[in-house]
């Protein structure tokens, strides 16, 4: 374990760590471009530049290993002035169109122009022009002008997705990024070269020109595309959300996340969603409020016998709304028809080496956690003997979160319409449950974005995520919804720590300071 | 209240008052009458006053030299406004030069308070605050200018010719 002293604070590290490692686990600023933790090391923008005690020059921190004893400063004047002139070169060609460029707000070089660079340009030569908007592929777009051959993009499609779609041609101040010839960038990972892009050459073509990025809040949560659950960050504001980043977690997706889950954003978004509660009154749909609605369901519930209610989960759920779903209807209403929807049977096992599986809801292991805690074994199949039979008379199906990735949702509807009542939960808008006369309830549900809670993903793996936003205002959760049929009343939980007594601020003027307050005694005489 | 009260003798009798003020009337009656060029009051709205170039008054959106608007749709106006009255919907152009414009560019008159922030955040000379002030109407639909009105009002005989020209900065190698 060698030991280093970086700015002056000694730090000990593993044996291989390269200088620019220990900066970053230090939480010490580096200028850097072309290094990114999760791909391999490039060495070409000269950016990095830190001193060595006892070297005669300036070492690029990204490629250098730390050796024992080493004494390294990137703060002298030396290296402030190798950062702030290495910049200008960058600059050389870039078009500075910042106002209609997508990075501006999270861009690396205005970023980095603001904290190491400061200079008055000393380039006197017209700048070299390049290709602008040039489609990459069915999800990026190229502005070679902006670009500033850092690679990390082209390092990415070799090492990361394996598909080796880009490359740099050309020599000089004319190199450019580029696919080679009649091979777009399409891979299932191709956005994640988007995320990298320390500048604004590579957009996005879902997210280009909706929003500016200072317009956006972010908030950490888990992506509900497949069971890999990534960790993911939403991009909102109050329009709704607008893109999704993964977060670096080791243990589950590193960097990086694929396109699927990118598009999570439009199934949570208010154009999709199940907006209002709909009951069916003597068969034409009338809108009410949610709670109210489901508050009236548990007393129709209560009159059938528990072999003739049945309850429909998938793996959309979190496990705290499946504990006490399940719970009520086990304890509740006692019946054990309670059944697991599997979306793609064929594909479930299915996985393509990187991140992308093909069971595609966030936590079927946490649902066959809550079934197997409490004692439920039905099978699929009980579930359509005893549709046929007519045993089941109101079913209870809480339906996908994610509309995309259920393609057998018609056939299911089908086999649904067997019944004779049908109450639908589910945040996904259908517009055959319109048609289908036996539905007579639909009630908005939040999506992973508007509540708590907890998912396990395929590895076993607990992941807890935070609420970011509200999208549809009226929208239950499973929890509320079982609380509410089993007739209880919905109690709003109190976190200790946010309570709002305990974080008050100390009243700023004190009485005795009102008191002496001449102008409000006086007020009159004035 | 503070009120001043003239508490002397004088002010107790009515009609010395009163002639001090019709004399005040008469001196600028027969002023006016005889000197009609001095006279502040105007007839408006037939007599309207002259402001200065500079005043800032209702916006105008430039437009280049093919008639198109100058706007690249940056929002920095919207980030920058304090009245958060300005909207703009951004797309994608078809000339890859262009690359991004607005298709929806609103301005809600009645929230602005022509602070002329939009103007100063604007890099490229789209948006100016022009001379108007005078813009009445009816409802207030009509107060929220959209790009037809911004750019292309007939009192703007075709548009306001912006003076930065993307064709001359590209051959001036920037």
């Amino acid at each position: 374990m060698p030991k280093c002293t970086i700015n002056g604070k000694e730090i000990e590290v593993k044996a291989g760590t390269t200088i620019i490692e220990a900066f970053y686990g230090g939480n010490e600023r580096i200028a850097h471009y072309c290094w990114h933790p999760g791909l391999s090391v490039a060495g070409v923008c000269r950016l990095c530049m830190v001193q060595v005690e006892g070297n005669p020059k300036l070492q690029i921190a990204c490629n250098t290993v730390i050796t024992e004893g080493m004494k390294i400063n990137n703060v002298s004047e030396e290296v402030k002035d190798s950062v702030k002139w290495g910049l200008d070169f960058h600059l050389i060609n870039h078009p500075l169109d910042c106002p209609i460029c997508d990075q501006a707000g999270e861009c690396g070089l205005q970023d980095q122009y603001m904290e190491f660079g400061k200079y008055n340009p000393e380039m006197a030569e017209k700048k070299v022009k390049k290709h602008k908007v040039v489609d990459l592929g069915p999800t990026v777009v190229l502005d070679t002008e902006r670009c500033i051959l850092c690679s990390r993009c082209v390092r990415f499609t070799t090492e990361v997705s394996k598909t080796d779609e880009l490359g740099i041609f050309n020599r000089g101040d004319r190199s450019e990024i580029g696919t080679h010839a009649g091979k777009p960038l399409d891979n299932k990972y191709s956005l994640n070269t988007v995320d990298i892009c320390p500048v604004g050459a590579l957009t996005s073509k879902d997210f280009r020109f909706r929003q500016r990025v200072w317009y956006l809040k972010d908030s950490d949560t888990i992506c509900t595309g497949c069971s890999t659950g990534c960790n993911v960050k939403v991009y909102y504001n109050k329009e709704g959300l607008f893109r999704v980043k993964p977060v670096y977690n080791e243990k589950v997706n590193g960097h990086w996340m694929c396109d699927e889950g990118r598009d999570m954003y439009k199934w949570v978004n208010r154009e999709s969603r199940l907006a209002t509660g709909l009951k069916r009154e003597n068969g034409a749909l009338t809108m009410a409020a949610p709670g109210a609605l489901v508050k009236e369901l548990s007393a129709t519930l209560k009159k059938y016998s528990p072999e003739e209610i049945g309850l429909v989960l998938t793996g959309q759920y979190t496990v705290e709304e499946y504990d006490t779903l399940i719970g009520t209807f086990a304890s509740e209403f006692k019946t054990k028809n309670i059944f697991h929807w599997v979306n793609n049977k064929e594909s479930f096992e299915a996985f393509d080496g990187i991140l992308l599986r093909g069971d595609k809801n966030p936590n079927t292991k946490g649902l066959l956690k809550v079934l197997d805690k409490h004692g439920v074994q039905a099978l699929w199949s009980d579930l359509e003997k005893k549709l046929a039979e007519k045993k089941i008379k109101v079913l209870i199906v809480a339906g996908p979160e994610n509309g995309f990735v259920f393609p057998d949702v018609d056939q299911k509807l089908k086999l649904f319409a067997g019944a004779q009542q049908v109450i639908w939960l589910g945040s996904y808008r259908y517009e055959a449950l319109d048609a289908m006369t036996n539905v007579s309830h639909q009630i908005p549900l939040k999506t992973c974005v508007e509540k708590e809670g907890t998912f396990i993903n395929h590895d076993g793996l607990e992941q807890r995520f935070k609420r970011a936003t509200t999208v549809v205002g009226g929208a239950l959760t499973l929890t509320e919804v079982a609380l509410l049929m089993a007739g209880k009343p919905l109690t709003i939980p109190v976190v200790k720590e946010t309570f709002v007594e305990m974080s008050r601020r100390q009243d700023q003027v004190q009485l005795e300071h009102r008191k002496k307050n001449e102008f409000n005694f006086k007020r009159g005489a004035l | 209240m503070s009120v001043m009260q003239n508490k002397s003798e004088i002010s107790k009798w009515y009609l010395p008052g009163i002639f001090t003020g019709l004399g005040i009337t008469m001196k600028h009656l027969v002023k006016n009458l005889f000197n009609r060029k001095d006279m502040i009051t105007l007839n408006y709205p037939e007599e309207k006053y002259d402001y200065s170039p500079r005043f800032k008054g209702n916006h105008v959106l430039t437009v280049k030299k093919d008639g198109s608007l100058r706007c690249t749709a940056c929002m920095l106006c919207a980030t920058n406004c304090p009245a958060e009255c300005i909207k703009i919907i951004a797309s994608e152009h078809e000339d890859p030069a262009v690359e991004k414009f607005p298709i929806a560019y609103e301005i809600d008159i009645l929230r602005c308070v022509f602070c002329g922030f939009c103007e100063e955040a604007c890099p490229v000379d789209a948006i100016r605050m022009g001379p108007e002030w005078q813009t009445p109407g009816l409802a207030q639909s009509q107060f929220i200018y959209d790009i037809n009105h911004l750019a292309y009002r007939p009192t703007l005989k075709g548009g306001v010719l912006t003076h930065v020209d993307d064709e001359e900065r590209h051959k001036a190698g920037i």
